[in-house]
This record gives C-alpha cells, sequence and structure tokens, in this order.
C-alpha cells in the first residue's frame, strides 16, 4: 500500500475524517487533527511501515507532503 | 449563613444501570450487580467477584474523542451528559461558568497497563504517544470540561475510597460559600483491568465468591463477609445554589447541609474510630443539627473483617443511644465498592432515599456479626415515609473520612 492512501484510510476510519476532506493539498489541522492527535497519528504510520520519522523532518504541511516524506522513509529502509 | 445547596440532577454509569429511577429500585429490592468475571486471560488470571458495569460509548462520545480517553474519563463524560440533562441545566443556564469537582483513584489504570506492556513485554520504548494525559486522574474533569465547555474550576480529589465523597463536600462548600452557582461533583472509577487485580488480590482484600452464589460475595456486617467486591463506573450530581434552583423553577433531588473530613494519622490500610467520629460530628456540627436527627445511614462499610466494626463503634460513639433507633445499611452490598466513585454513588442513593422514603437494604446480611449490632437493614428495604435526615459515609485508605449530610427537600 501506497503511504498516501495508508494515511487517507487511517484517517478515515480511525480518526472519523469525512472522506471528501481527504485530499492532497488538506493539513491535519484543515482535517480537524490537534497537536496531541497529529503525535498519535505519525505514532501509527510509523509502526504500519516500521519507520522512524526525525523529529527535525516531522515538519511537513500537506497530506501529500506527509506521503512523500514517508515513501523516502521506506526507501531509505529498504535501501 | 451561607446558600443553601441542592441536588437537582443526577447521572449514573454504575454496574446496575445508566437510569437512576430502576438503579434505586434494585438497589432497594436487593438485586446485586455482583458477577463472577475471569480476570486476565484462561492460563493466567483468576476468578473474581466484580461489579462490571456494561457501558458502550460508541453512540455517546465521537470516536476521535474516544481514542485519548481512558475507560474512567469515557465513563464521566457521559454520567455528565446524564446528569446534565436530568437537571435541564445543560440548557442554557450558566452551565459554562459552572464547576467540575471530581473524585478519581487511579485515573487511566487500563492504559497505564498498556504502556507497561509495551515497555516491559515487547521491551519497547514506543508506547502510545498519548499515554501521559490518558493516564491523569484529573482526565475525567478535565474530558467533562472539554465536552459541555465548561469553564469554571476542574478539579480533582483523589483521596482512594473517599475520593468523590470530599469532591462533592467541597463543591458543596464551595456554592454555600457564594465561590460558584452550580457544580458538576462526583466521581469516576475504572480499574477493572487485569493488573490492577492482580495488585488488590495481593493486599487480602477482595471478596471470594460466596458459597449461596457470586452475586452475594459482598457481605458487609456479616460473620461470613471475607472483603470487598471492587466496581467500576462514573456518577455525577448537579449541585446549585437555592437561587440559581428558584430562577429555573426546578424541583431539587435533596438537600446537601453539612460536610466533615477529618484523618486518623494512624495507619495505611487500617481503619480508626476516632477519625471516622470526627468527621461524622464535624458533619453534623457543620449541618447545625443534633444526632438525634439523623434517620439513616448510608455507612461504609466495605465488607472487610476489621473494617466494618469500627464504623459501627463510630457510630455508637457518635450517636450515643441514638445509635441503637437510627438505620443504617450497606448499599455495596449489591454494587460493590466503586472506589473513587464510590462515595458520589452512595450519596445519590442516599438523595434519591429521601426523596421517595424508603431505606435500601444490607442485601446480604443473613448471618449478622454480633459486633455489628445496630439496625444495618439485613435483607429488605423498608418504607420510611417520616425520613427526613441521612448521612453517607466514607473512609479512605491513608485514613482520611469524609461525610455528608443529606436532607429531604
Amino acid at each position: 500500500m501506497s503511504a498516501y492512501s495508508y494515511l487517507a484510510e487511517v484517517l478515515a476510519e480511525k480518526y472519523d475524517v469525512d472522506e471528501d476532506k481527504i485530499q492532497p493539498e488538506a493539513t491535519l489541522a484543515d482535517l480537524g487533527l490537534d497537536s496531541l492527535m497529529v503525535v498519535e497519528f505519525l505514532f501509527d504510520v510509523e509502526d504500519e511501515f516500521d519507520i522512524e520519522v526525525p523529529d527535525e523532518r516531522a515538519e511537513f504541511e500537506t497530506l501529500n507532503e506527509a506521503a512523500a516524506l514517508i515513501d523516502e522513509l521506506i526507501k531509505i529502509k529498504r535501501d | 449563613m451561607g446558600r443553601r445547596v441542592f441536588i437537582s440532577g443526577l447521572g449514573l454509569v454504575v454496574p446496575h444501570g445508566e437510569d437512576s429511577t430502576s438503579v434505586f429500585d434494585r438497589v432497594y429490592q436487593g438485586d446485586s450487580a455482583i458477577q463472577l468475571v475471569r480476570s486476565g486471560t484462561a492460563e493466567f488470571g483468576s476468578d473474581v467477584p466484580l461489579a462490571v458495569t456494561e457501558f458502550r460509548p460508541e453512540s455517546r462520545i465521537p470516536k476521535t474523542q474516544q481514542l485519548f480517553m481512558a475507560r474512567a474519563s469515557q465513563m464521566a463524560v457521559v454520567a455528565a451528559a446524564n446528569a446534565l440533562e436530568s437537571s435541564g441545566l445543560a440548557q442554557g443556564h450558566g452551565v459554562k461558568q459552572s464547576g467540575i469537582y471530581m473524585g478519581c483513584g487511579l485515573g487511566g489504570a487500563e492504559v497505564l497497563q498498556e504502556g507497561y506492556r509495551t515497555y516491559f513485554v515487547r521491551q519497547s520504548r514506543r508506547g502510545r504517544p498519548s499515554t501521559v494525559p490518558m493516564i491523569m486522574a484529573s482526565g475525567p474533569a478535565s474530558h467533562i470540561s472539554l465536552s459541555f465547555g465548561i469553564q469554571g474550576p476542574a478539579h480533582t480529589y483523589s483521596i482512594a475510597c473517599a475520593s468523590s465523597t470530599v469532591a462533592i463536600g467541597e463543591a458543596f462548600r464551595a456554592i454555600r460559600d457564594g465561590y460558584l452557582d452550580s457544580a458538576l461533583s462526583g466521581g469516576a472509577e475504572a480499574m477493572l483491568n487485569d493488573g490492577s487485580i492482580a495488585a488488590w488480590e495481593r493486599l487480602g482484600v477482595l471478596a471470594k465468591s460466596h458459597k449461596s452464589g457470586p452475586e452475594t460475595s459482598s457481605r458487609p456486617f456479616d460473620l461470613e463477609r471475607t472483603g470487598f467486591v471492587l466496581g467500576e463506573g462514573a456518577v455525577l450530581l448537579i449541585l446549585e445554589a437555592e437561587q440559581t434552583l428558584q430562577k429555573r423553577g426546578v424541583e431539587p433531588i435533596a438537600e446537601i447541609i453539612g460536610y466533615g473530613t477529618s484523618s486518623d494519622a494512624f495507619s495505611l490500610t487500617e481503619p480508626a474510630i476516632v477519625g471516622q467520629e470526627a468527621a461524622m460530628r464535624l458533619a453534623l456540627k457543620d449541618a447545625d443539627i443534633e444526632p438525634e436527627e439523623i434517620h439513616y445511614i448510608n455507612a461504609h462499610a466495605t465488607g472487610t473483617s476489621s473494617g466494618d466494626p469500627v464504623e459501627i463503634q463510630a457510630i455508637k460513639s457518635v450517636f450515643g443511644d441514638h445509635a441503637s433507633s437510627l438505620a443504617l445499611s450497606s448499599t455495596k452490598s449489591v454494587h460493590g465498592h466503586l472506589v473513587g466513585a464510590s462515595g458520589a454513588l452512595e450519596v445519590a442513593i442516599t438523595a434519591m432515599a429521601l426523596q421517595r422514603g424508603r431505606i435500601p437494604p444490607t442485601a446480604t446480611l443473613t448471618n449478622p456479626d454480633p459486633q455489628c449490632d445496630l439496625d444495618c437493614v439485613p435483607v429488605h428495604g423498608r418504607e420510611a415515609p417520616g425520613l427526613k435526615t441521612a448521612v453517607s459515609n466514607s473512609f479512605a485508605f491513608g485514613g482520611s473520612n469524609a461525610t455528608l449530610v443529606l436532607r429531604k427537600t
């Protein structure tokens, strides 16, 4: 599963975000996640892909940027 | 002389259910909510009599909020919704300025257990990021504030078994003294996770399943008592100043007229007569009434061998000759010991007893201990149309004692 479709699935199912709102350019704040929820959300993602998002890289804005970062971290781990 | 303070709403999420009328009726009829439960797993566990609360937050709390709430907080928010609804306070009557005074012993016990499981069993430092805000004992109060937009003080009293009695007493004082017009006050506790139960088992205070059936395992004042039955749940009362209540034109359930607290300074786990006496005497003095005016006591009596006779001695000492003419019962016989929520449940039951003129029984008392030789209302509840004034006692581990005095309205 690509990072983006996983993010979209978790947001819809676990965080009850309206699927119409889950768009590549949406930010997590747009989707109603507060800072604690964002940390928990990243924890889900890290667990799913067995990666760690370094603190200095957790500065993404949109879902697209988050997915790109995760895809990059997955690739680094594979290589 | 301060303002008069009334109970104008009740919200329950307890082993007997959520509907306060049916909870009272079942307690009055001696219908036990206690059952034998397998705690832990088939291989690594134990069969324990417990008072479990059937609770499904699904339709009551938004899914994303539930994710960040321990069970005690979820129960507290639903109990608060029930209490606000029963009082009608939510409909634009200053709920925003209310206070929240909660009792809670352990907080998110099951979340703490999960955190330790990750650390010790999975040998991982990567537990859930929200573990800390979920295990706080103050979580239930915070979530009530968040859920209903209440911006007054949101305080939590963590005083073991006396937590919610003290919370109600402190809310009573804040309203009486004019600091607040209304408060949501009570307690929440949910520690029936296996790690907590194993710890309680080791203390040797939990009741064994009784031969007449696990539902009769909580036996305060009885010769065959073996300890207390742990329960879980949340209970919220709406407390209001007389002026606010009159403005709204709402009939109260009962009035709170006195509150007393003391500490034994004696033992971490053993009760002491003098400390309990002091709490009761202070509460009666606070209510400005004579001991002879008390008709009923909802006793703390949990069903431990040492605790129940100590409370009987303390009552004899405070009430003198009148002790043998008043009725006292331990409703823990059917709802178990909800620890941080227990006092609030017992205050709610006492308030409903006054409202209805009905004294609930010590339902399992079939073979009274001669050391407990007062009228402990064995087995059957009692019609008491003249019931006017009652006391509710809570005596905690650590030696903290709290007594509230309630009056029929």
